[in-house]
């Protein structure tokens, strides 16, 4: 009945080069970190013993919650220290994630693989090097491959299955979580907004006024990416300080 | 009814797309055509999207890291500190304000039970001295009930004499009258006396 094409999900994410060197995602990214420093040095200048208001406020807010909501949760006091990596990571992927609700940007720049990618492996080296460097090498892969209270003759069993989920699985696991959602909200997003646009300039007069079905899908559907922009940066952020918090205290 | 539209697409690509001849959708216009760039691999991320990724990253990363948490922190740091030394100087003073207003309770609850004692001693005095006043009173009233008394005995007992001698008087004279001689004075004085202690009876 509909002849309604739907663009190949490569031609969703093609956009205009910035400079040769230079896309969306990139910029996005470079905007994200600018915008990040931006706000925090906004904050630094203000008038720390006065009670914080606007942008400290925020800066500080957003401390608080990894501080007390990140690393309290997961790695305990000792943990604290971790706190600007996480922060770093947590705003720069809320800023990563954010883009795909403006209006003119549209799209997340972590719905591409690279930027989970990175980051992802960036976390595995971090969390491979903070166990090494609390535990020792033979200390670390032991603690790792050979969990404590397990039987021996389990051990045949559970060490490749730890080896493969511990350090194969974990990064891509965290890269592939990102970018899936973010990508899928992306592609939900053009979904929505091709069918309403399809429907509101269809011949047939008669489904024009449907039109406004896919559009209020496509409303909340938007408010919803609100929400899976922050939790998507939660949740990697969250993940990242359980792994570098086993890694660092394997005994928890 | 629908019609199968195939569009080759690159090498190894083919599109299908089903137009509807009944309604005709009026669809988004795809620029791309044969041969033409189709946009980025959807999974293979991309070196410039890396490096541009990475970097900013790692810039922000650092520059948090190592210049702005820190100065943040440290404002935050201070400030609570700063809250906290008020807090407890306001717990202290609040100790202290009890404790002076515990002292003023005490101090009130010895002078409320040095006045409950003056006033007692003080009605104490007053009930004393307003027995005693009732006493002089009462012995006063006493006094003069028994000097009435008194009076009152004795103007009965001078009526009764005259009484007496009046009607001995006339018992006397009546006697004589009937009998012709005066009847003995001590006989009628004790019949009169009789008759008088009998009808005060």
């Amino acid at each position: 009945m509909f002849a309604l094409e739907f663009p190949p999900i490569n031609e969703i994410l093609r956009w205009r080069e910035v400079a040769p060197s230079l896309n969306k995602v990139g910029l996005i990214a470079v905007a994200a970190a600018l915008i990040a420093i931006v706000v925090f040095i906004l904050a630094t200048r203000q008038d720390h013993r006065k009670a914080p208001t606007g942008v400290r406020n925020f800066a500080e807010t957003t401390v608080e919650f990894v501080e007390n909501g990140i690393v309290m949760q997961t790695m305990g006091r000792d943990g604290l220290g971790w706190t600007p990596f996480l922060l770093s990571l947590f705003v720069f992927i809320y800023l990563c994630n954010a883009p795909g609700i403006i209006p003119i940007l549209q799209m997340p720049a972590t719905a591409r693989m690279a930027i989970p990618a990175f980051l992802s492996i960036l976390v595995w080296i971090i969390y491979n090097g903070a166990g090494i460097k609390h535990q020792g090498f033979g200390g670390y892969f032991k603690s790792v491959l050979f969990p404590p209270g397990v039987p021996k003759a389990l051990y045949a069993l559970v060490t490749p299955i730890e080896f493969i989920s511990t350090i194969i699985v974990r990064p891509f696991s965290l890269m592939v979580r990102l970018f899936a959602n973010m990508l899928a909200g992306h592609i939900l997003l053009v979904t929505f907004a091709l069918l309403s646009e399809a429907l509101f300039q269809a011949r047939d007069k008669v489904l024009v006024p449907f039109g406004v079905l896919p559009m209020f899908m496509l409303i909340f559907l938007t408010g919803f990416e609100v929400l899976v922009a922050f939790l998507q940066a939660y949740i990697f952020t969250i993940l990242t300080a359980v792994y570098i918090g086993g890694a660092v205290h394997p005994e928890h | 009814m629908l019609t199968a539209v195939i569009t080759h697409r690159g090498e190894n690509s083919v599109q299908v797309k089903l137009v509807g001849q009944s309604t005709g959708l009026v669809t988004p216009k795809i620029e791309a055509e044969e041969g033409q760039d189709m946009g980025p691999n959807p999974i293979a991320p991309e070196g410039k999207e890396l490096l541009w990724g990475g970097l900013s990253f790692v810039v922000m990363a650092v520059a948090i890291r190592y210049f702005l948490f820190p100065k943040l922190k440290k404002g935050m740091d201070d400030r609570y500190a700063g809250i906290r030394a008020d807090h407890e100087s306001a717990e202290a003073t609040t100790a202290a304000a009890r404790g002076d207003v515990a002292e003023y309770e005490k101090a009130l609850v010895a002078v409320r039970a040095e006045a409950a004692a003056k006033v007692d001693a003080a009605r104490q005095t007053l009930d004393s001295e307003r027995q005693a006043a009732i006493n002089e009173l009462n012995s006063r009233i006493a006094a003069r009930r028994s000097e009435a008394d008194a009076a009152l005995s004795a103007a009965r007992e001078a009526n009764r004499s005259q009484i007496t001698a009046a009607v001995s008087a006339v018992v006397t004279r009546a006697t004589e009258l009937s009998v012709g001689r005066a009847p003995d004075a001590a006989v009628v004085e004790r019949a009169i006396a009789d008759a008088m202690a009998g009808g005060s009876r």
